[in-house]
């Protein structure tokens, strides 16, 4: 909100330069975002705050430099010419909704000659960036960004009957406003009406069948007080807002509308104007001022600091409070009726801490009594995971929670999306079900800029509804590796990517985590191109899943090299209990190692020569090793060759070449009995 | 006739003789000339002479013969790994080659710098808490002090899934929730992703991240907020950074403060600088004591306890910090952008 220089000095001497002045504004919270300068004038831009409407005049803006600075507040009188007539004798108030309307209150200026402003009140309306229109249009704006409290002039010829009624629009009744739209109006909303029709939108906007034109002679002023809810909701339902939403839906002052409407009235008097006699002041339920308990002692407790109780008085009676003290240090103080954020005792030491300054608050850091063990083992384990990729050699990232639910339909995650009721655009109407499609899309990025390689990963939730009622955020870990991965010295060629980059990288994260034993199984997954795609499991339990990304998916995104993909379930794979460490001695006696080459028929996969061998229970068998596997010409059709290397070790003493012999006999015979195995 | 069987023999002493002479791989093949040459090598002229041989001395020595061949063989291949390891231990062209390199991925800067403010906090006895990104109403909004249909509301312009779900605006009602749940004394932090309804420009973005801190306990003052975040602004800016507090509005707080840094751009010399407009200060984070209403909600007593609260926009601190002009940057995912903070 734009506030004036010289306007303020209307309300209290100040002495200052414009700089000064931000400056002290700034230090009791009023920021100052921008000075600007029009004419002679200085213009400050203000930083507004929804509980503070007494500051969106210039009238409440000086009451707080005058508190700072310990200065008076100019209080200027406000002389009318009146005619004979009454108020009463012209128009006919009623409020029919009196809790929408709590107070109104209406005058007459009878001889008005409409016409362009004197220069004074021209530079006034034009410092704070609005459009000097005529003198009664200009007076209104004068007097809200005075007081911040909005008026309304009407012309008084075009209100049929004499009457002003404050009532709910009825439904189907519309309004044509002062910016030339028609309103639908509806039930909820509420109108200032005349015998028979809405003249205006009550604190929003007024008609334009009944504005001030060239020809307006008498000039009906209104000046009330209206319910912010129901000025909010009107205006947000009708996309309005205008100088005097902004105010009435913040909580306008309702003794600040008879002071109003008199103020508008004096300077209509300027322009030939004679008032009517008497203030029609509708008021039925005035409002009792509040009263709230200060306690010195809670002063000191909060803000940690002595404060002397003299500086409490004189800055809150400054502020218009009125303070009794009850007690020494305990004080009652009644709230004016223009500071609606005032209600509590913290509230009134927010006053005393303003005006004290910040600055001068000492700075002690928090003192612990106590302390808890941190417990956030999640956390600890979602670095460890993103350590192991960045060891790998991927890069993480950060998507939009949100998507496209075009592209998301094409994965078929399984996952019921949640949709934005209000999103930003239709792409980016739903939660994510998977990271996977953003992975991709980052890829294609990377690639439409020069990079030959995208492996990339990220940790996030994705979002769905369970069953009709019940939505869930789930945290994923996706993975993805695509293109060329970098060579790692020049004497070694830059590689294509492959599925085993990916599944060594899964298997490390589940090896270093714990999650013990793990295990695959070739499963069909859309997102995955038929019988290229593992199940992850742990404890037998599925976690997740693997492969080469379904081409025709990858394509609808734009990605034309291969890529491979994980998506874990972190929240399934963290609910199972990563197995402890133990220590274990250093072997003390050597080991010894066997090779093993044999071909079997070429559908028998790695995992199931693992599984029998893991069968066997062999004590004195430490490890085994799978180093190469081929198919080829020189094998038989249908075969593929594996070699295994198996180690091997006596605990208490060193192995006998005879014990092993042995074993890896029974190792042969396991083989041959159920995979059919023939020795190279 | 048994020169041959001598010959044999003298040849394989004459080999074990000379082998052992050998110091590199040039000698090595020297050696095998020596007996491999075509024209005159030792086990060469052997063969010739076998050739000449009746079926049953060919018989004879046939095998004599090809043992040699396949030891002499054998040891010459040892001999040659032997020199060849050497050489690669030792005789190195060029040293000024590159070396080998593993790449390490880069993290991603708002989980760095998220980490880094994480830590310091950790360090004064804060512990981590989060919660959900999907949020009521109520823990968003009016456990926080935001009455219904206030226009507080507006400076959170909200994502809604329907009436009663929405897109928590600030991880804030993560304080409510652990305040529900714990009794004082708390010390925490929260960090998570917010999302606004803003359209995505330079500055604003539907999605970013936040974090926040609270303090609940007994004989907590405003001079322990202050004092908790210069130290923690110095943290992570560095002693010499200067601040300011300056009172401001939040419905969860009161009193309420804004705080300031100087601008590490200008340092308050370009009256045009794009990142302070030339005041020199640089907003930071929000931060004030816990309104009492907040904790009446939570069932604490605000006469027995009293606390702070701060909020900070992660991704803000880190363009500031790291002076990058765009935010959107960080959800863009440009390699060339991210692989830059490997280095921090
Ligand atoms: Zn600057």
């Amino acid at each position: 909100m734009k506030i004036s220089y010289e306007w303020l000095k209307e309300y209290v001497n100040l002495s200052l330069s414009p700089q000064e002045v931000a400056e002290c504004l700034n230090r009791i919270g009023l920021m100052v975002e921008n000075i600007s300068s029009f004419e002679d004038d200085t213009v400050f831009e203000i930083e507004t705050y929804a509980n503070r409407p007494d500051t969106l005049g210039h009238l409440g803006v000086a009451r707080e430099l005058a508190t700072l600075l310990g200065l008076n507040l100019k209080i200027k009188k406000w002389p009318l010419k009146e005619s004979p007539q009454t108020t009463a004798e012209i128009v006919d108030i009623s409020i029919l909704d009196p809790q929408l309307c709590p107070r109104y209150c209406g005058l007459v200026v009878r001889g008005v000659k409409v016409g362009p402003s004197p220069e004074w009140l021209r530079k006034r309306i034009e410092a704070v960036g609005l459009r000097s229109i005529n003198n009664v249009v200009d007076v209104s704006n004068y007097v809200c960004f005075s007081l911040g409290q909005p008026i309304h002039t009407f012309d008084l010829s075009r209100l049929k009957g004499n009457k002003i009624k404050i009532r709910r629009a009825r439904k189907g009744e519309t309004l044509r406003t002062l910016e030339g739209s028609t309103v639908e109006l509806s039930p909820e909303m509420l109108v200032i009406a005349d015998e028979s029709t809405p003249v205006a939108l009550a604190g929003i906007i007024g008609g334009e069948e009944s504005g001030i034109t060239e020809s307006t002679r008498d000039v009906f002023i209104e000046s009330a007080n209206f319910d912010p809810v129901s000025i909010r909701l009107t205006a947000k339902r009708l996309g309005l807002s205008t100088d005097a939403s902004y105010r009435f839906e913040r909580g306008a002052d309702p003794e600040a509308a008879p002071v109003a409407a008199v103020m508008a009235a004096s300077l209509l008097c300027e322009f030939g104007g004679r008032v009517s006699k008497g203030l029609l002041d509708v008021y039925p339920a005035p409002r009792k001022p509040r009263s709230v308990t200060l306690r010195l002692k809670r002063i000191n407790e909060l803000l940690g600091v002595e404060i002397d109780p003299e500086f409490v008085t004189r800055t809150l009676s400054s502020l218009g409070l009125k303070l009794k003290e009850q007690s020494p240090g305990v004080w009652v103080a009644e709230i004016p009726s223009f500071r609606v954020d005032l209600e509590r005792e913290a509230d009134l030491i927010e006053e005393v801490a303003r005006f004290y300054g910040y600055d001068l608050i000492p700075s002690v850091v928090t003192p612990a009594f106590s302390f808890e063990l941190p417990v956030n083992r999640t956390r600890d384990r979602i670095w460890r995971l993103k350590e192991i990729l960045f060891h790998h050699g991927f890069d993480e990232v950060i998507n939009f929670s949100f998507a496209d639910p075009e592209k998301e339909t094409l994965w078929q995650t399984g996952f019921q999306p949640i949709k934005l009721q209000n999103p930003i655009s239709s792409r980016l109407s739903i939660l994510r079900t998977s990271l996977l499609p953003g992975l991709v899309e980052n890829a294609v990025w990377n690639f439409n800029r020069e990079a030959e390689g995208v492996h990339i990963f990220e940790v996030g939730n994705i979002y769905y509804w369970e069953d009709e009622d019940l939505h869930r955020e789930s945290l994923y870990l996706g993975i993805l590796s695509t293109g060329l991965r970098s060579g790692r010295s020049w004497n070694e060629p830059e590689k294509e990517t492959d599925f085993f980059v990916l599944k060594g990288a899964v298997e490390d994260i589940l090896h270093y985590l714990g999650y013990l034993p793990f295990s695959f199984e070739q499963v069909e997954h859309p997102f995955f191109e038929p019988g290229q795609a593992l199940q992850v499991r742990v404890k037998n339990e599925p976690v997740g899943h693997l492969g080469l990304l379904n081409r025709n998916l990858v394509r609808q995104h734009d990605l034309e090299h291969p890529a491979y993909a994980a998506e874990i379930n972190l929240e399934e794979l963290f609910k199972n209990q990563p197995r402890s460490f133990k220590f274990e001695p250093i072997p003390r006696f050597p080991g010894t190692s066997r090779d093993l080459s044999f071909l079997v028929d070429e559908h028998i996969t790695y995992q199931q020569i693992h599984q029998q061998l893991e069968k066997l229970n062999l004590p004195l068998l430490e490890r085994f090793l799978i180093y190469d596997r081929f198919k080829g010409k020189s094998l038989p059709p249908g075969k593929v060759s594996f070699s295994v290397r198996f180690y091997f070790r006596h605990e208490a003493r060193t192995i006998q070449a005879e014990e092993v012999d042995r074993i890896m006999q029974e190792i042969i015979s396991q083989l041959k009995s159920s995979l059919n195995i023939q020795l190279r | 006739m048994n020169s041959l069987k001598e010959k044999i023999e003298r040849c394989r002493q004459f080999f074990s003789e000379l082998a052992p002479q050998v110091k590199d791989a040039q000698g090595v093949e020297e050696l095998r000339q020596q007996f491999f040459s075509r024209k005159k090598g030792h086990l060469t002229l052997l063969f010739e002479e076998f050739k000449t041989l009746s079926p049953e001395e060919k018989k004879a020595y046939g095998r004599e013969l090809n043992e040699l061949k396949a030891e002499i063989q054998n040891r010459l291949t040892e001999l040659e790994q032997k020199f060849q390891e050497k050489a690669s231990e030792r005789l190195i062209d060029d040293l000024t080659l590159p070396g080998r390199k593993l790449y390490w991925g880069a993290a991603h800067p708002i989980t760095l710098f998220q980490r880094e403010i994480e830590r310091i906090f950790i360090s004064m006895g804060f512990s981590v808490e989060e919660g959900p990104e999907i949020e009521t109403d109520y823990y968003n909004f009016e456990a926080l002090n935001f009455p219904p249909h206030h226009p507080a509301r507006d400076s959170w312009d909200t994502l809604y899934i329907n009436d009663k779900l929405l897109l928590r605006t600030h991880t804030s009602p993560v304080q409510i929730r652990v305040m529900e749940k714990k009794k004082p004394p708390i010390r925490i932090i929260i960090p998570g992703k917010v999302f606004r309804r803003e359209t995505p420009d330079p500055t604003h973005l539907p999605m970013f991240y936040q974090v926040e801190g609270l303090v609940v306990d007994r004989g907590i003052t405003f001079a322990h907020l202050k004092g908790t975040l210069e130290y923690f602004i110095k943290a992570l800016f560095g002693e010499k950074i200067r601040l300011r507090f300056r009172p401001s509005f939040f419905p969860f707080t009161e009193p309420s403060a804004e705080v300031d840094i100087e601008c590490i751009v200008c340092g308050g010399q370009d009256p045009a600088c794009r990142v302070c407009g030339g005041s020199g200060w640089k907003e930071i984070l929000g931060a004030g004591m816990v309104d009492p209403q907040v904790f009446k909600n939570v069932s604490i007593d605000p006469e027995i306890y009293s606390g702070w609260a701060f909020g900070l926009g992660i991704d803000r601190t880190a363009m500031f910090a790291f002076q990058i002009p765009e935010i959107r940057q960080f959800y863009e995912n440009d390699l060339r952008f991210l692989r830059q903070f490997n280095r921090r």
